[in-house]
């Protein structure tokens, strides 16, 4: 009996489409995998969960991969501002060679990727003024994921980045502790940070994949024949999660203009990506392997 | 207290040292909770520049508190218990109740120590964002904590066996201690 | 059989006398090794469980307690009640009720409450001709005003243990006046018993002294306003106003008092590390408790099992704090947040309840568990100042439990009592 793990609501996009992928993944192999999934993150917190995936407590898990750069280095390219041009690109690139490639390095961390999940583009939102261009974020404080990159990220625009806990942000928003923050719709939308910070930017800096893992070590046990089954059954709850997350995204970029937040697309990115030279130039410092990496995802057009 | 065994005083005052350090340990970490938080606000309005180690290195300063003053509260026998069946035993029983107690610690700090010291190694490869140092760091004081509860579940057994019985009772509440101004209160109000 | 093995481990240790921190964490561990869990899972949620941000703010709320007490500030309240109620029948145990209700704006703990106030106010009552289990009774049974009215380090637990998502500073605000209503049925209690032992009645101290007292109260006052105000206008967050509170405490304690020296600071420094550490090694081994838990689904049966019992939505509360209200009896209302929420809030939240209100009405239920038998620190930390065997405080404390039962009722059943206070700020 397989665990699984997961951070959403049981109806979010991800949820439906985990149950589906472990109920299917019973169905094919003829009950040699079957489990169940803790939704609600009542196992723990991401970093808790992937380290329990890796002594095995924890079976299959959808992660987000941006917190996945401590543990595996080389999956911090995805966490590099700007490194997809769009959400398209982003599928061609993980649904190919690539995917692979940064699977293996996953794999020898005891985490072995089946499929890629959405969860959308991020974009800056705040209660000051629409962003157009770096200089519109000066002085601003904006809340970021505990990362390196995104802090580096919104220093190098040239606002004030503070690193915060999520449950602080709602609050921190309203008061004014931070001016903004930056997540896709359907976090904009569920948290109801738009109630506090009414404009919404579209940025789109970053398009982070999440990914359907399971253990190393009950990967292995499955016989080559399963293995292919439940690759299968992975891929296609994967179609299941992206068409589920975009209607998500639409139901939810629709709800929170109709309450009055002011959107605006931003119509010169070059300015926002020549600012994160510096960013990339650091990370590469610091794990020589994302050259290479970086190169491979500029190759897939 | 005459008919304490030399040996068991003498383990007492060097676990009362022990006990001494970690909680000095503590306190400096909740005076550098305290600043650093002052610093993050001063930072935040004042230079407009947030530090942004702050939130890393404040859940280090609370994980060592926890597990410094925990294990302290073992030696000093402070921390929260039922005890509804060992008061109602007759006193030699008692004893014999307690001595369970502090094995059953010492085995439970045993396994702390060993899994605790087994997450430290897990994690060491990974790093704390923002800070760049191992995460392993994170469970060494868990590790320590293990190793202090065994210390002070061995003196503490070695009391029950060797103490007088009164010894083993919950402390007394020392009254007016919280307040240094409470007798001429007294005298206002009476 | 797991599930077995995790509650009656838990419960047989406990009964042996196993600190309640290391019963929860070794009846955890068990129920790991029986299922075959690698233990330093177990272990990861013990770290991980006090690595949380939200928690910080409770080292900040108990040593900012900490250094009011040390720093005089007890005393400068004390006073203040005094000159304000002490002339109604039975003054002082209005005096002591009324004490609880300033105090609890600085203290987030019932037993710091009672030992602070207690150690005052007891010795005085018992000379001046009160009865001592009167005394101990009106003493215990105020102290929880300090859980209710914020800042309060138990409703951050609170919050923690629902998942986040809930606002601190609202559950804060949520808290006064269920805190106020509370001390106000105590008082009549109180005064209810005076009138029938003919206790005392002092003479009114006039007006200009009750002004000089709140203006000595004041500045100490202000560190609960700057917490809780700070909090609330967004200048800083909940956990940062905590630490600012504590830095106000020290600047007021020195500069303004002038009562706090070098060595009274670090008396309140390591009090204050033993309390967080008690406090904070409870919410660390009921992480994996509630990982158990999580893993045996109980929250989920629980709730279908109450569902099965009844549809009806007031019998389901009354079963519910009948439930919290004899756990709270047996043990400790720390552990009991962290275990009972991700139980109990779920289903409250089905029958339309406000999460805040549940919040107050399960710290006003637990708080009640802290002044019971056989297990209740504020009872037993009373008793002990006091002098008084458990049996004979016991004996006559039941206008006091009325009172804060008819409290308890009303804020169960009328939502506006925590919810308005909070619905303003919005
Ligand atoms: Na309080
Ligand atoms: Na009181």
């Amino acid at each position: 009996e397989w665990k699984g793990w997961n951070i959403h609501v049981p109806d979010y996009p991800v949820s439906v489409a985990m149950d589906d992928f472990i109920a299917k993944a019973s169905e094919v192999t003829g009950g040699a995998v079957s489990g169940k999934t803790f939704h609600g993150g009542v196992l723990g917190s991401q970093p808790d969960a992937i380290t329990q995936m890796q002594i095995g407590g924890i079976n299959y898990a959808v992660f987000n991969m941006g917190p996945m750069g401590p543990i595996v280095p080389e999956t911090n390219v995805l966490s590099l501002p700007f490194i997809f041009k769009d959400m398209d690109h982003m599928h061609r690139v993980m649904d190919g060679a690539f995917g692979d490639k940064l699977g293996e390095a996953m794999a020898a961390k005891g985490l072995v990727p089946l499929a890629w999940y959405d969860s959308g583009a991020r974009s800056f939102y705040n209660s000051q003024k629409p962003i157009n261009t770096p200089s519109d974020l000066d002085g601003m404080k904006f809340r970021v994921m505990n990362n390196e990159l995104f802090v580096g990220m919104v220093e190098a625009l040239g606002g004030n980045a503070t690193p915060m806990a999520f449950s602080e942000v709602y609050q921190s928003l309203k008061t004014g502790v931070v001016d903004g923050a930056e997540n896709n719709w359907p976090s904009y939308e569920s948290t109801n940070h738009y109630e506090v910070a009414g404009y919404y930017s579209l940025s789109q800096h970053l398009i982070l994949p999440e990914c359907l893992c399971v253990s190393k070590a009950s990967w292995d046990q499955l016989s080559a024949e399963d293995q292919a089954k439940v690759r299968k059954v992975a891929r296609d709850s994967a179609d299941l999660q992206r068409k589920l997350w975009a209607d998500r995204a639409k139901a939810s970029q629709a709800k929170v203009l109709e309450s009055g937040v002011k959107f605006n697309e931003i119509a010169d990115k070059a300015p926002f990506q020549d600012a994160m030279s510096a960013v990339y130039t650091a990370a590469i410092a610091k794990t020589p392997e994302l050259e290479q990496l970086i190169a491979d995802i500029k190759a897939v057009d | 207290m005459t008919d304490i065994p030399p040996v068991t005083r003498n383990v007492d005052r060097l676990l009362g040292w022990v006990a001494q350090i970690c909680t000095w340990i503590s306190g400096l970490c909740l005076v550098t909770l305290v600043a650093t938080f002052g610093w993050l606000v001063f930072g935040r309005y004042v230079l407009n520049s947030t530090p942004t180690w702050v939130e890393q290195l404040s859940l280090l300063m609370i994980v060592t508190i926890t597990f410094l003053s925990s294990a302290v509260g073992v030696h000093e026998k402070s921390h929260l218990s039922v005890d509804i069946l060992p008061g109602l035993l007759p006193p030699e029983l008692r004893r014999w109740v307690h001595v369970l107690i502090y094995a059953t610690l010492f085995g439970f700090g045993l396994v702390m120590m060993v899994n605790a010291y087994g997450l430290v190694r897990f994690t060491w490869a990974q790093r704390i964002p923002l800070l760049d140092i191992p995460e392993g760091v994170r469970s060494i004081p868990m590790t320590v904590s293990g190793g202090l509860i065994m210390l002070f579940s061995v003196g503490n057994t070695l009391r029950a066996l060797t103490g007088p019985l009164e010894d083993d009772l919950p402390p007394v509440i020392e009254q007016d201690e919280l307040l240094p101004d409470a007798d001429a209160l007294k005298k206002d109000l009476m | 059989m797991g599930l077995a093995i995790l509650l009656g481990l838990f419960a047989l240790s406990i009964t042996f006398g196993l600190p309640v921190a290391y019963a929860i964490g070794l009846s955890a561990v068990a129920a790991f090794a029986y299922e075959g869990l690698p233990l330093l899972i177990a272990f990861q949620r013990i770290v991980s469980g006090v690595s949380v941000f939200s928690l910080l703010a409770i080292p900040f709320f108990i040593f900012a307690g900490e250094l009011m007490l040390h720093g005089g500030i007890a005393a400068r309240l004390v006073r203040l009640a005094s000159s304000a109620v002490g002339w109604m029948r039975g003054g002082l145990g209005q005096v002591n009720v009324f004490s609880s209700m300033l105090f609890g704006g600085i203290s987030g703990s019932a037993v710091a409450d009672v030992s602070a106030l207690g150690s005052l106010l007891i010795p005085v009552m018992k000379e001046k001709g009160y009865e001592d289990d009167y005394a101990v009774n009106v003493t215990v049974t105020s102290s929880i005003a300090g859980i209710l009215i914020p800042p309060s380090h138990n409703m951050i637990l609170f919050v923690v243990a629902a998942g986040g998502g809930l606002s601190v500073s609202k559950l804060f605000i949520a808290g006064i006046i269920p805190g106020v209503l509370m001390c106000l049925g105590l008082a009549v209690a109180a005064r209810w018993v005076a009138i029938r032992r003919n206790y005392p009645v002092e003479e009114f101290a006039g007006w200009n002294v009750i002004a000089m007292a709140t203006v000595a109260a004041i500045p100490g006052l202000f560190t609960a306003v700057i917490i809780v105000g700070g909090a609330l206008s967004g200048v800083f967050t909940v956990t940062e106003s905590g630490a600012i509170g504590a830095i106000y405490a020290i600047a007021v304690t020195t500069l303004a008092y002038r009562s706090l020296s070098l060595a009274d600071f670090w008396t309140a420094v390591i009090r204050s590390v033993k309390t967080t550490g008690m406090v904070m090694i409870l919410v660390a081994c009921a992480s994996a408790f509630g990982y158990m838990l999580a893993f045996y689904q109980v929250p989920a049966k629980l709730a279908t099992a109450l569902f099965w019992l009844s549809d009806n939505p007031i019998v389901i509360l009354l079963v519910m704090n009948l439930m919290l209200l004899v756990l709270g009896m047996i043990m400790d209302m720390a552990a009991l947040i962290l275990i009972c929420t991700p139980i109990f809030l779920p289903v409250a939240v089905g029958l339309g309840m406000d999460p805040i209100q549940f919040g107050v009405m399960m710290m006003m239920n637990l708080g009640l568990g802290l002044c019971t038998p056989p297990v209740g620190a504020c009872l037993f930390v009373g008793c002990a100042i006091g002098g008084v065997p458990i049996e004979r405080a016991v004996r006559t404390i039941w206008p006091f439990y009325f009172a804060i039962l008819v409290a308890l009722m009303l804020v169960t059943f009328i939502p506006a009592i925590s919810t308005l206070l909070p619905g303003l700020i919005d």
